[in-house]
């Protein structure tokens, strides 16, 4: 599913260069669900954005699905995420002036999928949130716009979800949740979720916990 | 509707004021740009269709020199020529004694000639009744809306005022118009028999040529005509030779559509400075576009970060970006060309008035709504909607997803382009002033003026910058830390705030240099005016236009004035209008010995030598005529005279501001050699030593009373007067100065509120930290004020060096005057007075918003 080899990648700071990802390497299994650990500025969200295709390595290859992302074109890589990647982040960034509906069925209705409505009609339903589908974001609290960030990231059927510390806003309990919800949807839908997370109680969930340091990545099978 | 663009649409909606005022400030912008254009075309188009009602069908006219045309012309072209289809007109214009202002066109015509000419007059249906019309002394006929705006009907009387002189019409008819178009053409247009305008018009006298052929006794055009209609067969080459042939020397055969054109040539230069003008509000909307454009991306930079991460591709983005803007743009210039026809018709008045004042009688004032004017400032709309959305659009499109998740991007790339900016600023500034040196006529100096403003406006990024540096430490001393917030606000908010400074700079600076330029122009023509008003009295029968002469005083009355007591000298002036084919210009007959020659300043040759070469047949002219003809001193003029072309050696070159067409000065003598003395247009008295001028004036008005209406002025009233019409002239520039201001305000006003709304959710945790409302608009007016007076010192050079522009450049090429350069302190200390004060305002609403809104609800509306 995720193939990650001798990936590099450094950040110009001024006058100087900072190496944060010298070589790293993971490998994750298609319909598994992984944890990226790290500290803070480890490279966790670089890798992230490496495996999205939002960014190229300087040096080494990914490749997401049998697909070499690094050898696409920028807009290749943009319908590429499109179609096989969901997102959910740590702020969740729901688009303020769209309904709740309307972000679940985003992409979908940027691909004119004939069956938008009702495919995130049913994601809402299964997110719990049917009876606001019409509100738009800011009327809903942090769990809720998670949850329909969740379901936004589902409503395409991607290979991968990508999840940038989803409970990183949330309390202990809210987030409990939300992880059952990212979880066990994806599990359902036989998909694979890689998530950053500096929760360690988060890993006993997980199959796989690749553990980044040193600009290098460390897998570790979980449980 | 895309998902994507309903999003746009919701966020145009959330923010309605930011949305209205971007609408209003692209509404602004083509308002002023059509208006001025229908204006224009308007002013054109009045000409034309008083143009057609007066030349009719007619291919060819035969036009004489200034004494006009043989009336025994008129048989004779059917005898030797073989034209049948011939028409004698005799024009003029004269004042209603009902309504002074009010000036009508006279037409003089033949009512058996008209019927393949103006079959309104002669043609079948015109309702004419040719015994009362050609019976009845001082018959006239005019259209149904002519009498109805003088409240006449047929049988009624209308007092005139010609040449100063009283006449009576008698209305025998109406004129019946099929169309509006017609109806337009005839008004404020009489009709009558030509015997009678000669008669008003002074015509009636005997050949005016020397060579004349003789009078055929009973002809009933014999006396002079203004011209002669012709229909030719089209393309006859023949027929007009065979015309020409019978022509005596100083008359000749011309198409019919010289004339229209070289009246519009004429009125060319004062037009484009008014487009000119309305292209500088257009491009002050254009930086308004841009910062909406900019600030909605800016804003927005989270959910387009999001969008990219999630998958929508650059090219979606960027047209997303620029749907919006064009959304904005449309419905700006549908509002704009609402606004545009409603500003036009108040300045059609304006810009005709002027025309009336400076070139000639403009009959019809009505607006005329050309589709291809608001065809332009459709695409003006929405061009510089594209234009002002491009850069925005492509910065939202460019930036990778993973940094447009970061707040700051946008700053940092102008932060850190502040300086690249600037060197590019510099480099089309200088092409700018370069392109001023290529002689490319006035739209090239247009072009260069532009290049100047978008230098300056690049440079403003590093320019705010410096002046956030600088004031920050003052602002901290005066204000403590809201002060050095507010100076650092700007430096962090380049985007937004380089653009409003931006905005209001070019505003601030086009009303330095116009208004510098309209200093400049005022004092060297008041110079001017004490340098000629050497006379103590001058006495001219009223003018229906200014500037334009003709109108003859009584002989008898000259000469008494000449002879009042009290008067040292008596200079007669004949004023005639002379056209050599390319335009009209004035001929100006005088005394030209060492005292009058000597009132002149000269660009080229001396007084001496004006006066000197008055004997041996030389001329001199007018700067004007100089530039626009392209002679100078040594060089030799040929003018039409009433005896066929002559030439004349140039004299000298010299200053003159009170004609833009151009004046060749003659002496008395020399015009006697080759023209008719058809009468004298005024006369300048010198005083005696001792005697009060003001008693001058009493006995020469006591002499005029119940003879001739004339104008008798002192020099300080003729001064007065003159300075009053100049700046009535320059009414039109000084409102779309004011339009183009109101559209730089709507400008800052946006940039202050986007900039302010967006630090919203900052300003609320400050608030939340314990900052007080009246400290948070403390903080706002510094940051606006700081804007505005930044804003203000830069108006001035930017605005000098337009004034430098449009004085040493636009002038010369327009008119070819020399102006001295005069900036008036008050000038400048206005501007800056006005920038803070508009930006001061600007900051009012957002100032109130911030300080207003719960802290709590404002972090949550982030």
């Amino acid at each position: 599913m995720i193939d990650v080899r001798d990936v590099r990648k450094h950040y110009r700071e001024g006058e100087a260069q900072r190496e944060v990802l010298r070589g790293a390497e993971m490998t994750m299994a298609r319909g598994t669900v992984g944890a990226l650990v790290g500290r803070s500025g480890a490279g966790k969200s670089t890798l992230l954005n490496l495996i999205s295709g939002i960014d190229r390595p300087d040096g080494g290859t990914v490749a997401v699905d049998g697909v070499e992302i690094g050898g696409l074109s920028e807009r290749d890589r943009t319908l590429f995420r499109r179609r096989r990647i969901g997102f959910v982040f740590q702020f969740y960034n729901l688009v303020p002036t769209l309904t709740v509906a309307e972000n679940v069925r985003f992409l979908l209705d940027l691909e004119r999928a004939p069956d938008a409505a009702d495919r995130a009609a049913a994601l809402l339903d299964e997110v719990e949130l049917a009876d606001r589908a019409e509100a738009f974001p800011d009327r809903l609290s942090g769990g809720e716009q998670q949850r329909v960030a969740i379901a936004r990231a589902l409503a395409h059927d991607p290979a991968l979800v990508l999840a940038d510390e989803p409970t990183g806003d949330l309390d202990a309990r809210t987030g409990g949740r939300i992880l059952d919800l990212l979880e066990r949807l994806t599990r359902e839908r036989g998909r694979s979720l890689l998530m950053v997370t500096h929760d360690e109680s988060t890993l006993s969930r997980v199959d796989t916990v690749f553990r980044l340091a040193d600009g290098t990545v460390t897998t570790e099978r979980a449980g | 509707m895309t998902t994507l663009a309903r999003s746009s649409r919701r966020y145009l909606t959330r923010h309605p004021w930011l949305t209205a005022l971007s609408v209003l400030g692209v509404a602004l912008g083509v308002a002023v740009s059509v208006a001025v254009d229908l204006a224009n075309t308007s002013a054109l188009r009045a000409f034309e269709v008083s143009g057609e009602a007066v030349t009719g069908r007619a291919t060819h006219q035969i036009v004489g020199g200034p004494g006009g045309v043989d009336g025994r012309l008129v048989a004779r072209l059917a005898t030797e020529a073989g034209v049948t289809e011939r028409a004698p007109v005799v024009e003029g214009d004269a004042r209603t004694a009902r309504q002074p202002g009010r000036v009508v066109s006279v037409l003089g015509v033949d009512p058996f000639a008209e019927a393949s000419f103006r079959p309104f007059v002669g043609g079948p249906g015109s309702g004419l009744d040719a015994g009362s019309f050609l019976t009845v002394p001082g018959a006239v006929l005019l259209s149904e809306g002519t009498a109805r705006g003088l409240g006449l009907a047929v049988g009624d009387t209308l007092g005139l005022r010609v040449s100063g002189r009283p006449e009576t019409a008698r209305v025998v008819g109406l004129l019946r118009s099929d169309d509006d178009r017609s109806a337009s053409a005839l008004h404020n247009l009489l009709v009558a028999d030509v015997a009678t305008a000669q008669e008003w018009f002074g015509m009636t006298d005997a050949a005016p040529t020397r060579s004349a052929p003789d009078r055929v006794a009973g002809e009933r055009t014999a006396g002079r005509l203004s011209r002669i209609d012709l229909i030719l067969p089209v393309g006859d080459a023949a027929a007009v030779e065979r015309v020409q042939a019978v022509l005596p020397a100083g008359t000749e055969v011309r198409p019919a559509s010289s004339q229209a054109e070289a009246l519009a040539t004429m009125t060319a230069a004062f037009r484009l400075n008014l487009t000119a003008l309305s292209l500088l509000a257009l491009v002050v909307g254009v930086f308004l576009i841009y910062n909406t454009v900019t600030f909605a991306v800016v804003q927005r930079r989270r959910v387009l970060g999001t969008y990219r991460a999630l998958g929508v591709t650059r090219g979606e983005v960027f047209r997303v970006v620029l749907a919006e803007a064009l959304v904005v743009g449309a419905v700006g210039t549908a509002v704009g060309l609402a606004l545009g026809i409603a500003l036009g018709s108040g300045l059609v008045r304006l810009v005709t008035q002027t025309i009336g004042d400076l070139y000639f009688v403009v009959r019809v004032r009505e607006l005329a709504l050309s589709p291809a004017a608001l065809l332009k400032g459709v695409a003006l709309g929405l061009g510089a909607t594209l234009v002002g959305a491009l850069r925005p659009g492509w910065e939202a499109a460019a930036t990778p997803p993973a940094s447009a998740l970061r707040r700051s991007t946008a700053e940092d790339r102008l932060g850190s382009g502040a300086g690249r900016l600037a060197i590019w600023g510099a480099a089309v500034l200088g092409v700018g002033v370069a392109t001023l040196w290529i002689p490319a006529g006035v739209a090239g100096a247009y072009v260069g003026m532009l290049g100047i403003l978008a230098g300056t406006a690049l440079a403003m990024p590093w320019l705010t910058r410096l002046w956030a540096g600088l004031a920050g430490p003052v602002m901290g001393r005066l204000l403590g830390p809201v002060g050095r917030m507010a100076a650092r606000g700007i430096a962090a908010s380049l985007s937004r705030t380089a653009v409003a400074v931006a905005a209001l700079t070019v505003a601030v600076a086009a009303t330095v240099g116009v208004a510098t330029m309209v200093s400049s122009f005022r004092t060297t023509v008041e110079d001017w005016l004490g340098s000629v008003l050497q006379a103590d009295v001058y006495i001219q029968p009223p003018a229906t236009v200014f500037r334009r002469g003709g109108a003859v005083l009584d002989p008898g009355l000259a000469a008494g004035f000449a002879a009042l007591p009290g008067v040292a000298r008596a200079d007669a002036i004949r004023v005639r209008t002379l056209d050599a084919g390319s335009g009209p210009f004035d001929l100006v007959v005088s005394r030209v010995d060492s005292v009058r020659a000597g009132i002149y300043r000269y660009k080229a040759g001396s007084s001496e030598a004006v006066a000197r070469g008055a004997t041996r047949g030389a001329v001199a002219v007018s700067e004007p005529f100089a530039f626009r003809f392209g002679v100078t001193v040594g060089d030799t003029l040929t003018l039409p005279t009433d005896e066929g072309a002559r030439r004349y050696p140039v004299a000298g070159v010299y200053y003159d501001y009170g004609n833009d067409l151009g004046v060749v000065l003659m002496d008395e003598r020399l015009f006697a050699q080759s023209y008719v003395d058809t009468g004298i247009t005024g006369t300048a008295l010198t005083a005696s030593p001792g005697v009060d001028p003001a008693d001058v004036v009493a006995r020469a008005k006591a002499l005029a009373v119940g003879r001739q209406q004339v104008t008798v002025q002192s020099t300080r009233d003729l001064r007065e007067a003159s300075l009053e019409i100049f700046d009535q002239t320059f009414v039109v520039t000084g409102v779309l100065r004011l339009l183009a201001v109101a559209v730089a305000f709507v400008g800052v006003l946006s940039a202050l509120m986007a900039l302010q709304l967006e630090r919203r959710r900052e300003l609320a945790m400050l608030r939340a930290q314990g900052m007080t409302a009246g400290e948070v608009r403390q903080m706002v007016f510094a940051q606006t004020g700081l804007m505005g007076l930044w804003a203000g010192i830069l108006a001035i050079p930017l605005g000098l060096a337009l004034a430098a522009v449009l004085v040493f450049v636009v002038n010369v090429r327009s008119f070819g005057w020399t102006l001295a350069f005069v900036v008036s302190p008050s000038v400048l200390v206005q501007a800056v007075a006005l920038a803070v004060v508009a930006a001061l305002l600007a900051g009012v609403y957002p100032a109130w918003r911030m300080s207003t809104t719960p802290p709590a609800l404002a972090m949550r509306e982030e």
